[in-house]
């Protein structure tokens, strides 16, 4: 007999296309913040992987005004520790550039000084330029002409503007612009400004708008030589790229050791100035920017989560509506011999499949959505004419897509719950359904 | 009266119906605040680019500029519906903190401060010289030295953590020294062959604060002729970058600039034949809003985005009110049968219903806008309470340019957000009052079914 009520009681459910509604409605919910949170990891992950990639694990940043001499020893005895796997020097500075004979443009360029060969230890960067992606050779910053043998490397964003409506570059006004002789100025400490005049040997295309749109890459020592001339080999930044599996926490412990020993010994530095020098994970120096977007993350899904509340209020009334149209069916099936805690639960039960369903659905869709993002943004634009991303806006060239599983789980788990608590007081009153007073007939 | 007096009743007996309110409230709630601080970012956002750049911009994006500005702001100055015009040269320079070995890449803008002022507001974007711009580039401990204004991001140190900026009573006695390539008219090094670059000593006289992160964190504002010279736009046929236009008061945004087009191809026809005419060709007239579109398009994109997945949210709403609807129509299959049953027609029926959602929407939208309303008279005291006990702030002000957190409400957005809930709510109801006035008395009021 309680086999046939639970089979009426199933019949009645799950033949409610109402039913349909709510699922429908949790699957959209959970899709929205699963998408909204995956977009948002994805970008504060894309951050903090574009600073690891483009800085290293650890940077040792040398006081204002002040410069690191003698680095070599310095990444040699960096380069000596298991923690380290490779480090490399950077000199750096701003300028303007002129980019070339008649082009009349004129542009504020940062400058880094750098020694390719040790830099593509430490950094992807090798693969970023466009021209020697693919090269067995380690990137090389030599030209052999009228610029006394400079070459450099630009950001793409220097030689080229990206498309208003595609938001992309023009590989061959970039490709063209390799070869031309630019000029670069910079002022020194002296007040007498210097330029330099180099090749463009290669174009740097990292994807990171900030990295793209205005770096120059000269050799180290060419910069050196033009803003320091008295001092020989300097640096005010070393980059370190840890080993693989090295803790960076304990890793800077040990970087701060060698860099104390190398300041007090090698440099004679006083104990004011290596406390001011800033040694910290790249990650750390992006530290206050990710805290904010954490923060805006934070209050778009309070804001997203507190009106998909609203799905609970519609399960709530969805499970109270078939309650109430189907009090005689739930007497009939009390009646037969179904105890009150088991209609409740049946009613909770479906709440839970409600749920899980429409959670398992929204899962879905907000991952294929996330994952597709960009095709979807393309699409816009095409259908639409309206560029939804740009890499000047928005850093990077490409939407993170990069699911976030763990916030998957806790929406998921937290729509199930929603969906089932929605369905707990209609439960509540489907159980104190009292057959004597629905079935009578007067 | 049975069509108001009845949906009344309904409303105040059944508890079902104040859910479904409700929810409704909540929805406006939300979007009032969000939709509240999020105009009010946009349109300060685009009131701080019209102040920077006036009505209208004739310009052009090269650096090299273009020729014969003064005979076209003479032309222009004819018109009364121009109320003031300005020339501008802007380029790129590197700025030197002499001592400090720093250096910086800054936009250089070259101003007249007295004509600037009256065609855009950037007098009260200055501290120390707000009521005497023609001063600007003067400075006050040594008027005889050149001077200059920074971009109030670039000196260090000068906000605290609750984004306000601090000056001291005078400004302080800085040196800089500014570098540029000087451009021929064809885009080539004017000084080719020699050092290539221009350079010349300043004093810091002022800063200016537009509250353009990307302006006032990189821009110095140059005396206009002192700016031309070192861009090499000076010589026998000067250059300018851009003339800055205002309108007089009345004169319509769109008409202005139209007739500023006309004026400048008429400009650019006459003086076809001139040496450097081919300059002439590269130079646009636009709005303040097309000119700075590149920056408030993104916000404004964002606005969109936001609005469309609050109207995704919003079909929630809409689903608890049909359910809701539903279900007391299922309830009152006695009252339709018996308002059937003496004469009343399913129209009358169906607007019995349509009423009561109208109530249950507009009930819940009111008291969802009375709440956001009082949220947001309420929410920078909140902010600041937040910021002064726990040191949370919703935007930190020392990564943002963002003042008080925007919350004047604009009446027209608020009657378009209770406007589109009480549809909404019409729209919830509307098939299920359709189901319940088709029912027939017969059916309803036969014994079995009661």
């Amino acid at each position: 007999m309680k086999q046939l009520s639970l089979f009426l009681c199933l019949k009645y459910l799950g033949g409610k296309k109402i039913l349909l509604l709510s699922i429908a409605a949790v699957a959209m919910s959970c899709a929205l913040l699963i998408t909204v949170s995956s977009l948002f990891t994805g970008f504060i992950g894309a951050i903090e992987n574009s600073a690891d990639e483009h800085l290293g694990d650890i940077v040792i940043g040398a006081p204002a005004a002040m410069t690191i001499s003698k680095y070599d020893r310095l990444i040699s005895s960096l380069e000596a520790s298991d923690y380290i796997e490779a480090a490399t020097a950077v000199l750096s500075g701003q300028g303007l550039l002129h980019l070339g004979k008649g082009t009349g443009d004129v542009r504020a360029a940062r400058i880094w000084g750098i020694e390719p060969a040790s830099r593509s230890k430490v950094t992807p960067f090798a693969n970023l330029l466009i021209k020697h992606k693919n090269g067995t050779e380690p990137p090389t910053l030599t030209a052999a002409d009228d610029t006394d043998g400079i070459a450099g490397f630009v950001g793409i964003g220097v030689v080229a503007r990206p498309d208003d409506v595609t938001d992309e570059y023009d590989f061959k006004q970039v490709n063209a612009s390799i070869g031309r002789r630019v000029f670069l100025t910079t002022g020194t400490r002296e007040l007498k400004p210097k330029t330099i005049k180099f090749a463009i040997a290669d174009v740097v295309f990292s994807g990171v708008h900030e990295f793209d749109k205005d770096f120059v890459y000269l050799p180290i020592d060419v910069l050196a030589d033009k803003l320091y001339p008295s001092q020989g080999k300097v640096a005010d930044m070393i980059q370190i790229r840890l080993s693989d599996g090295a803790s960076p926490e304990s890793a800077l412990a040990v970087v701060r050791g060698i860099w104390r020993n190398f300041a007090q010994k090698e440099l004679g530095w006083s104990n004011y100035a290596i406390l001011l020098t800033k040694i910290n994970t790249s990650r750390q120096m992006q530290a206050k920017l990710l805290a904010e977007y954490k923060k805006q993350m934070g209050m778009l899904m309070l804001i997203f989560g507190v009106v998909s509340a609203g799905v609970v209020l519609l399960i709530f009334c969805i499970f109270y509506l078939i309650v109430i149209t189907k009090q005689k069916d739930i007497a009939v099936v009390k009646s037969c011999g179904l105890s009150s805690a088991s209609v409740g639960t049946l009613f909770l039960v479906f709440g839970f499949v409600t749920g899980f369903i429409g959670s398992g659905l929204g899962v879905v869709i907000g991952y294929l959505f996330t994952k597709n993002v960009n095709y979807v943004e393309r699409l816009i634009s095409v259908v639409f004419g309206l560029k939804l991303w740009k890499s000047s806006t928005y850093m990077f060239t490409r939407i993170p897509n990069q699911v976030n599983w763990e916030s998957v789980i806790w929406i998921g788990v937290a729509a199930v719950f929603a969906a089932a608590a929605g369905a707990l007081i209609p439960a509540i009153a489907a159980a104190t359904v009292r057959p004597v007073k629905i079935l009578r007939y007067e | 009266m049975y069509k108001f007096i009845l949906p009344l009743r309904y409303f105040l007996k059944r508890r079902i119906t104040h859910l479904a309110a409700a929810a409704v409230a909540l929805c406006v709630f939300i979007v009032v605040v969000v939709m509240t601080v999020m105009n009010g970012l946009v349109s300060e956002f685009k009131d701080k680019n019209h102040d920077f750049v006036g009505d209208c911009i004739v310009g052009t994006d090269s650096l090299v500029g273009f020729c014969y500005y003064e005979d076209f702001l003479s032309e222009l100055q004819k018109h009364k519906f121009v109320q003031a015009a300005s020339p501008v040269v802007k380029g790129f320079g590197l700025l030197t903190q002499p001592g400090t070995g720093q250096n910086i890449g800054v936009e250089i803008i070259g101003i007249e401060p007295v004509g600037f002022c009256e065609a855009t507001k950037f007098a009260q974007t200055l501290y120390y010289h707000k009521d005497k711009p023609s001063d600007v580039f003067s400075p006050t401990y040594n008027p005889a030295l050149a001077g200059c204004v920074v971009g109030i991001d670039m000196i260090s140190g000068s906000r605290d953590g609750a984004g306000k900026y601090h000056h001291g009573p005078e400004p302080l006695q800085i040196e800089l020294m500014i570098i540029c390539f000087p451009l021929t008219a064809r885009g080539a090094l004017a000084k080719a062959g020699t050092d290539l670059v221009n350079s010349k000593t300043v004093y810091y006289s002022d800063d200016s604060h537009t509250g353009l992160v990307k302006v006032d964190a990189r821009t110095i504002y140059l005396e206009f002729k002192l700016a031309r010279e070192l861009l090499g736009m000076a010589g026998a046929t000067p250059r300018a970058s851009a003339i800055h236009i205002k309108f007089a008061e009345g004169t319509r945004l769109k008409a202005g600039v139209g007739k500023i087009k006309k004026m400048w191809n008429d400009f650019a026809e006459t003086y076809a034949d001139r040496q450097y005419a081919n300059l002439l060709k590269n130079v646009t007239v636009q709005s303040w809003l097309d000119y700075r579109r590149g920056s408030i398009a993104p916000m404004e994109k964002e606005q969109t985005m936001l609005i469309l997945l609050f109207a995704m949210l919003g079909i929630i709403t809409v689903f608890i009110i049909f359910v809701v609807f539903y279900m007391i129509i299922s309830h009152k299959s006695k009252d339709i049968g018996i308002l059937k049953s003496v004469g009343v027609s399913r129209i009358a029926v169906l607007q019995l219903f349509v009423v009561f959602a109208a109530l249950v929407g507009t009930v819940g939208a009111l008291t969802g806008a009375g709440a956001g309303c009082v949220f947001l008279a309420k929410i920078n005291d909140m902010e600041d309470w937040l910021f002064e006990r726990f040191g949370w702030q919703l935007w930190d002000r020392t990564v943002y340019a963002i003042g008080d957190i925007p919350n004047d409400i604009e009446w027209q957005v608020l009657a378009v957000i209770i406007g589109a809930a009480v549809l909404a709510a019409l729209a919830g109801a509307f098939f299920p009052g359709l189901r319940g006035s088709s029912k027939q008395p017969v059916e309803v009021l036969q014994v079995s079914q009661l």
